[in-house]
């Protein structure tokens, strides 16, 4: 087990190093100067060149290079070009969002996808499975911002129960107020993918011979679909879960700006957009942090759900 | 009988009082950011900045709130100001008892020449380049400042109003602060910055001691909101009193219909043009620019794009500058001519032009327009879409042959004619700005015209500038986009709103709620 946790941290530091390397190249093959977005369009070319001297932007691709990842190493991500604020503050600044959110949606996609997945498998082929397919398809094909939209005009504007900017978080009551419809407008759309994954993982199972022989030996039928169905079926559901985290965090932009809550993913189009370029290495480096720990705890999860399945 | 009156009287307070306790103090504006960016006046570049800085800065003169013409110029923090025969120098009479905000002291002329200074200061300003005419700048004492050009400055006022590098900082608020004056932007307006929250808003309280009186309003939160609709909803909702708008007449035309609603599309006017590179194939041969001129129906965009919202290009300069010349010989619609130029240039079965383009909306249907325009006179335009900051980095390295730009300047013809126009702007150059047409014909009018001090030959030198800019087709202006708002119609202005050099309505000490 420690064997492994090291290996995997050791993994996890070669892969950060090799994220960091290639979006430091890659900000800057992408056209577009970040002084020249900063000081606007009516700034002469002298004024720029200035901006750029002091942003070191005018040094040599590979001493920029060794600045940042010196700077790296003593963990300093710098500050941002555009506002001049240090690029760890402002991540930290919007995490907590973000983390909430997505931890959020991934609670409501469990609780109603899981249940749901294994009723329809149970009851296959009848109305609670045609339902629960037909709702899951739906969830699927939604694009999200189209559903965030659909949320806000029925519940803000036409019911009228919550607010259309979902940004406060002052007592408890604003706090729910603003993260209901964002975490149910995630939530449905992983319910969905996890209903679908833990039905057909489901299926296979409920059909092994184990789950007929308990069924012969007379073990209620509940206890079979719980204890010796559900139990089995889980490592593909486990799996859709920690990769499903990722594409969550990355997801959440067009959840962020509809519902005009702040968050990474915002973050990261305006960086984008400004060619931020010490604001996107930060940023990616987070991304890739996230990523590399939801796999590691996936793998942990792993060995919970079947103890045979031994962490090497 | 007394005591019936007292009751009645008391009753009569209490009514009165009723709606004088419910009336709104708070202003919510909704802004179309993602979040705020430089909070620094010298530094700031964007819209949104722009606008909110506008709310907590004072210039040495200002143009009258809700007016987008320095015919407007009034005094602001200078009470007079006089110049000498040929403008090359300036006096000016500072304010007595104006206060900086928390408590930084009184502002006096020490301050004034200080923050002209930062502006100027390629450092700490993106406007430096507006003061290069500027020689020396002295305080005679300390309700009196003087500045000295190196050549007379047409249009100077402006350069010493409220917006840009005219807005005047504390000099010990600026100091202390240094580089992180943009975290805590201390002026001498009428709201004081108060708090940021990232992603979400800036909000401003109420400077009791404003020099023009107490403002009306308590605070004002300035919020970012980036999705159109997300705007529109939370506006209709009322969780917004005021929205900046989608810029296009759909969002006019939904908006005007909502109860209790005003919608304005103010001044200034944003000039939409084409400029073509002279220098590049096969726009060298100015039959074919002249056939792409004759190709553009300027009434058809006009339709397309919304009567309420945007209005004909008159000129290569936006109308109403000073300077412009409001019924230039613009070519006119017409496809056989281009047709016939396009076969006198050796092109009879057509020609082919590019355009690096962004992917902004607004600009990217007007272009798509053009280009079936074009199409019907044999002309393909080929448009290569990029994302924003790419067309801006691409469209400087003269790769774009054809350059479309959206842009509003400094109201007098001058700036806009500079820019674009003057050969030293031309892109690549050292002193490069916006010139991508590589033209050079107006040179001698604008530089004279820049430096000349009698009004009408000025004017004279502008419009001579402007005909041979038309005539050589170094540009083709195509209509102008007006600044879309909307607002509350409890939200009294306190002014008459007709438009904004900062493109975002004043708020000012009169701004109230009616109800």
């Amino acid at each position: 087990m420690t064997a492994f946790l090291v290996r995997r941290c050791g993994f996890a530091l070669v892969t950060l190093f090799a994220v960091l390397t290639l979006v430091f190249v890659l900000v800057r093959i992408v056209p577009g100067d970040p002084a020249q977005l900063i000081l606007g369009d009516q700034a002469s070319r002298e004024t720029i060149e200035a901006l750029r001297q002091r942003l070191g932007l005018d040094k040599s691709l590979f001493e920029q290079y060794s600045v940042f990842i010196a700077g790296a190493l003593r963990g300093d991500w710098g500050t941002s070009l555009v506002t001049g604020r240090p690029v760890i503050g402002e991540v930290l600044n919007v995490l907590p969002w973000t983390i909430e959110l997505t931890l959020l949606s991934l609670a409501i996609g469990i609780v109603i996808g899981v249940p749901l997945g294994v009723a329809a498998a149970v009851r296959r082929n009848r109305f609670v499975d045609y339902a629960a397919r037909i709702a899951s398809l739906l969830g699927l094909s939604f694009p999200p911002f189209v559903s965030a939209l659909l949320l806000l005009l029925g519940f803000a504007i036409a019911l009228r129960w919550f607010p259309v900017i979902s940004g406060k978080n002052a007592t408890f009551y604003e706090w729910y107020q603003s993260i209901t419809l964002p975490a149910l407008n995630l939530g449905l759309i992983t319910a969905a993918y996890i209903t679908r994954v833990t039905r057909s993982a489901m299926l296979e199972v409920l059909q092994e011979d184990y789950v007929r022989t308990a069924r012969a030996k007379g073990v209620p039928w509940r206890a079979v679909i719980w204890r010796h169905g559900l139990r089995n079926a889980l490592i593909p559901v486990i799996t859709i879960v920690g990769l499903y985290l990722g594409i969550l965090i990355g997801n959440s932009v067009l959840t962020e700006i509809v519902f005009s809550r702040p968050g990474l993913g915002k973050l990261i189009v305006g960086a984008l957009n400004q060619r931020d370029y010490t604001m996107l290495q930060g940023m990616m480096v987070i991304y890739t942090l996230v990523v590399v720990i939801v796999n590691l705890l996936t793998d942990l999860a792993y060995g919970i759900a079947d103890p045979r399945v031994k962490l090497r | 009988m007394t005591k019936k009156w007292i009751l009645g009287l008391a009753f009569a307070g209490l009514v009165a009082a009723g709606p004088a306790l419910a009336q709104k103090k708070s202003l919510v504006i909704g802004m179309g950011s993602a979040d705020a960016g430089k909070l620094d006046p010298h530094l700031a570049s964007t819209t949104p900045d722009k606008g909110l800085l506008n709310y907590v800065f004072n210039g040495l003169v200002r143009i009258k709130p809700g007016e987008a013409s320095p015919n407007f110029i009034e005094p602001d923090l200078a009470e007079s100001w006089t110049q000498n025969a040929n403008g090359s120098e300036w006096i000016f009479k500072i304010r007595a008892g104006v206060q900086c905000h928390h408590g930084f002291g009184p502002f006096t002329a020490e301050d004034a020449a200080y923050s002209l200074k930062r502006a100027a200061t390629k450092a700490t300003s993106s406007y430096s380049g507006d003061f290069s005419a500027v020689d020396k700048i002295d305080v005679v004492d300390p309700s009196t400042l003087k500045i000295t050009l190196k050549t007379p400055v047409a249009g100077f006022l402006g350069y010493v109003a409220n917006i840009n590098g005219g807005n005047m900082v504390c000099r010990k608020a600026a100091e202390e602060a240094g580089d992180n004056f943009g975290k805590r932007p201390i002026g001498t307006g009428p709201f004081m910055f108060a708090e940021y929250q990232p992603q979400q808003f800036v909000k401003l309280v109420a400077n009791k001691q404003y020099f023009r009186g107490a403002p009306q309003l308590d605070d004002i939160t300035f919020r970012y909101i980036p999705a159109d609709s997300s705007r529109d909803l939370a506006f209709q909702s009322g969780e917004l009193d005021m929205i900046y708008g989608k810029q296009d007449q759909t969002w006019v035309d939904r908006t005007a219909k909502l109860p209790g609603v005003k919608v304005k599309a103010m001044e200034p006017g944003e000039l939409s043009a084409l400029y073509l590179n002279v220098t590049a194939k096969p726009l060298d041969d100015i039959r074919v620019r002249q056939a792409i001129a004759h190709a553009i129906d300027r009434k058809a965009i006009v339709q397309f794009k919304g009567e309420g919202s945007s209005r004909e290009a008159v000129s290569v300069v936006p109308s109403g500058y000073l300077g412009t010349d409001q019924k230039s010989a613009l070519y006119a619609y017409d496809i056989a001519k281009a047709r016939q130029l396009l076969t006198q240039a050796g092109y009879p079965n057509g020609v082919t032009v590019k355009t690096i383009h962004t992917t902004l909306t607004g600009m990217q249907t007007l272009i798509e327009a053009v280009q079936a325009q074009l199409k019907k006179a044999g002309i393909t335009l080929d448009i290569e879409l990029v994302e924003h900051a790419t067309f801006h980095a691409n469209i400087r390295k003269d790769l774009s042959p054809i350059v479309h730009y959206q842009a509003a300047r400094f109201p007098v013809a001058d700036v806009y004619l500079t820019q674009f126009y003057d050969s030293n702007s031309i892109v690549g150059k050292p002193t490069a700005v916006t010139n991508f047409t590589h033209c050079d014909v107006a040179d001698a009018d604008i530089r004279g015209a820049r430096t000349e001090t009698d009004a009408a030959r000025q004017l004279a030198l502008w419009k001579a500038a402007q005909e041979k800019l038309v005539k050589n087709v170094c540009g083709i202006p195509i209509y102008e986009q007006l600044q879309l708002w909307a607002w509350k119609d409890t939200l009294d202005l306190g002014y008459e709103l007709n438009g904004s050099l900062n493109l975002s309505p004043p708020i000012t000490e009169k701004t109230r709620f009616t109800k």
